[in-house]
Parts: C-alpha cells; structure tokens; sequence
C-alpha cells in the first residue's frame, strides 16, 4: 500500500514528557472534567457514589484516578471488558 | 454528485484541545503562499512596550506553563487590546500582555508568540499539505473548551461562554440524537476510562450506549466497522493504563507534549488509511476546539447571533454581554480523503470574493446534511454554518500519493 517515498517517520516524545504528579491547578480543562464528574456525583443514590474527597485531588494522576472510577459507574459495558 | 461523495460512508471527527492556527500552521505559509500563516513580522507589544515578534521556537512542552488563559475576559484582552472593543475589528493585539496577566514576566510572556516549524509537526504539516487545509476555520466562541465542544456536538453551546457545566436545551438535539432518530449510526470514542469524555452531563449519564474507547476505535477501523459518524476524543491526562503502563496525554492542551499529540493524530489517520475499503469511503476531519490563548494573525469575523446572550456578568467583562454574533480565534482543521485533491488550500478571510468561514457548528451542520438531509430543529447558528463535503471530488489518489505514518 505505501512504498518508501510516502511513509513519514514520526519521532517518540521523550520519555522526561510523562509527569503524572504535575498538579491539576496547571490544567483548567482537566480541573473542570473534574469538577463535572463531582457535580454529577452529587446526583447518584449513596451507594454508586465513589467516596472520593474533592481535596484530594490534587495532581494529573490522582484525577485520573478519580475519572476513571466515574466513568466505571456510568459506562459499566466498558469496565466489565476491561476498557474496552 | 462527486464520485468523492458518491462513495462516502463513513465521517470521523477528531478533536484536539487548544492550540491556534498560527502557532501550528502559520509557517506553512513560506512553504505555500496561498496559507494564511506567518511573514514572520507580526507582532504584539509587551508589557514594556517593546514588540514581541513571533519566532519559530515553539517546542513541544515546557514553554507554556501556565496554561495560557483563554477564558472569555482573557481572549476579549487579546483580541480587542488597544481598541474600544467590539464592534471594532479585532487587533490581535493582547496576546502577550494577557499571557504576562498570569506570571509577570516579561521574556516569558513572549513566548506565546512563538510558532512551530513545519518539521517539528510531520503528522498534522504532511497532512495539511496532502489533503486541505482550512484558513478559515474558527472557534465558535472566543472562550474556552466546552462551550467551544458544545458547538461540535450540538450546534450551539445554549447561551454558555465557559467551562461550566451545561444542560442540553430543546429543540436543538445533539448530532448523535438526530443520527440515532434517524436510524444511523454514530459512536464517541473516548481515549481509556481514566481519561474518559468532556460530555459528561448530557451524553455520558444519558448515552453511554453511544460510547466506546479508541481501542474499540482501532479495532472497528481494522474490521470495517466504523458507524456512519465518530467522533473521537484524545488523552486528557497522564496516567497509568489498564495494563499499568504509562499512558501521556495526546490532547496537546499546553503544557502536554505535543509530540504525543502528533502520534495520536497519526494512529487515527493510519487505522482508517490502512484499510482499502474504509479509505476510500472515509472523510476525517482534524480540528483544534480552541487556540489556548496562543497568538493568531487572523481577526476573527463577525457571524449569525445565536438566539441566546451571555450576560456581562457571565461574560465576566463590564459592559460586553454576547449575543455570539462573533467567532472565537482561528484554529488548525485538516480535512483528509483520497477523494480531495493534493494540496488543497480553502481559503477564508483574506480572500473577499472566494473565502469560506467555518466553524465548529460546520461539523453537525455537514453531518446532518449528509446523513439526515433536510433537517429543521437547529439552531441559527449551525443553520447558517457553511459545510465541507464537497471538497471532495471525482478522482481518487493512488496510494503513493498518499502518505502513511511510521511511528519509529
């Protein structure tokens, strides 16, 4: 399908780019996801709800944490098959 | 009709976070004269009052940290500095003072003039010059990501300039409703479960049927089995993955690494480049949702008012409530097919006579005229958005004139 002349290499980021503790205060689109999933949280019956401490999340790790807990709750079909 | 159109089956939207047309494209223009990128002379003046020229020293993360403010206030300073405001023509001029708002620092608020040279971006620059690329595409609203999202999703953000939580207004349905009413099919394909949907309320809660991950995306490429409209979104975050791998975040949203970004771009073009039949039957549409507050040349143009007003206490400026009669800074969008033509350049504001305004209600304007024909409930705003179909044409490219990427 593609000989040589049209293949375009694509260098890897460095390996230094992945920051998991970078804090959440740097990222307003992610705070608000966050914040989105808390509000949304306050609507569920006690039982679905995750527990999660707003205060403690705190960094891009942690909110994912969080997120993906959420996102089992309301996309059940793909936390049973493993995320996908 | 186009044997180009003829054959589509398949539209893909991939939406990336917060990055201008100038800061990604706007040194094309070197290469091609009829991009509305970069002289390299534009410039913006400083807190010093010393201009600050624009550079090709963008690198991939580090530069912008803190995240460029982009919310209302903050893009009306840098559209309208050294002007009355609206309805007085943009002067592009408040990047750098705005940028300078958050850190007061001086040499570091320069930065946000800085563009990127084509090499650094092989996936979206290879790919703004095989297929076309738009000079005129803008935000929907000069603010920030979910209101800008909205418009993609629903044709309209219902009165909201912000990040805030929104509830879905009737009559004007999301395009996943309307194809779904329809009888069509369409699926939002979300990074992993950490990363997850910015349509959380009103798709996710509501619809979760309609959402699947960008495994699942790779997978229904491989196998033929696209729906008639995706809409994908990237990584959001760094995280760990299901695996416990490290997974970084491709969403370019400052300050993550653009590079991942590029990857991400890439394996999507790839997945649906590498199966024949989807190939030819495929149109992707690559777009920014906004520009970051990062500096673009471009005046955004005034537009249709929605039928909502933001208020000045929502707007967050004394005296400018927003009746959404403007659109929002120029963001990158690619639109790809072996169907177009090599090179195409649509242009937009510099060309009074032939250039064509789009914006993010273009994408459910073009899908519902697509799939669903004649379709009344939508908002005036998406009504009047201009669609991009038929940019394809009659003649396929071989495969040799069209590239694939190598992630070595």
């Amino acid at each position: 399908m593609a000989g040589p002349s049209n293949v375009i290499r694509v260098p890897k980021p460095s390996p230094s780019s992945f920051n998991m503790e970078r804090l959440l205060v740097k990222n307003s689109l992610l705070q608000n996801q966050v914040k989105h999933f808390l509000e949304l949280e306050k609507t569920l019956p006690p039982e679905k709800r995750t527990g999660t401490a707003p205060g403690s999340i705190t960094t891009e790790g942690r909110a994912a944490e969080y997120i993906r807990k959420m996102t089992d709750i309301l996309h059940p079909r793909v936390a049973k098959s493993g995320g996908r | 009709m186009p044997a180009g159109l003829d054959n589509l089956k398949h539209i893909v939207v991939l939406m990336m976070e917060n990055r201008s047309f100038d800061h990604m494209l706007g040194a094309l223009k070197k290469q091609d004269p009829r991009i509305n990128g970069l002289t390299g002379t534009e410039s913006n003046l400083d807190t010093s009052n010393e201009p600050a020229k624009v550079q090709p020293l963008a690198e991939f993360q580090g530069q912008l940290d803190p995240d460029p403010d982009h919310h209302f206030p903050a893009v009306h300073k840098q559209l309208y500095a050294g002007t009355t405001g609206p309805p007085a023509t943009p002067s592009m001029g408040g990047f750098v003072q705005s940028y300078h708002d958050q850190r007061k620092d001086v040499n570091h608020s320069r930065q946000i003039m800085y563009y990127f040279p084509p090499e650094k971006l092989p996936v979206l620059t290879t790919l703004a010059r095989s297929y076309a690329v738009f000079n005129g595409w803008f935000s929907s609203i000069p603010g920030p990501t979910i209101c800008n999202r909205a418009f993609a999703h629903y044709g309209t953000s219902f009165g909201h300039v912000d990040m805030n939580l929104f509830y879905q207004k009737t009559p004007f349905l999301s395009i996943y409703d309307r194809l779904l009413k329809a009888g069509k099919t369409t699926k939002l394909y979300y990074y992993d479960r950490a990363s997850s949907t910015m349509e959380i309320v009103n798709l996710l809660k509501n619809q979760p049927k309609i959402f699947a991950t960008f495994p699942q995306f790779l997978d229904d490429c491989k196998r033929g089995e696209l729906p008639d409209y995706s809409f994908v979104e990237p990584n959001y975050s760094d995280h760990l993955g299901e695996g416990g791998g490290e997974e970084l975040a491709s969403d370019q949203h400052p300050d993550h690494d653009v590079q991942a970004g590029e990857i991400y771009i890439g394996q999507v073009y790839n997945a649906i480049r590498q199966n024949p039949d989807l190939w030819k039957s495929t149109a992707l549409l690559i777009a920014y949702d906004e520009h970051g507050g990062i500096y673009d040349h471009v005046p955004p143009p005034s537009c249709l008012p929605d039928g909502f007003t933001a208020t000045e206490q929502q707007t967050g400026v004394p005296g400018q409530p927003f009746p959404f009669d403007r659109l929002g800074v120029r963001v990158p969008a690619v639109l790809v097919s072996p169907w177009i033509p090599k090179a195409t350049v649509v242009p937009g504001t510099e060309d009074p006579a032939n250039g064509r305004i789009f914006e993010h209600a273009s994408i459910p304007a073009t899908v519902t005229k697509q799939f669903l024909g004649t379709y009344n409930e939508r908002s005036p705003r998406e009504k009047a958005a201009l669609t991009f179909l038929d940019l394809l044409s009659d003649t396929m490219r071989p495969d040799a004139d069209c590239p694939v990427f190598n992630f070595a």
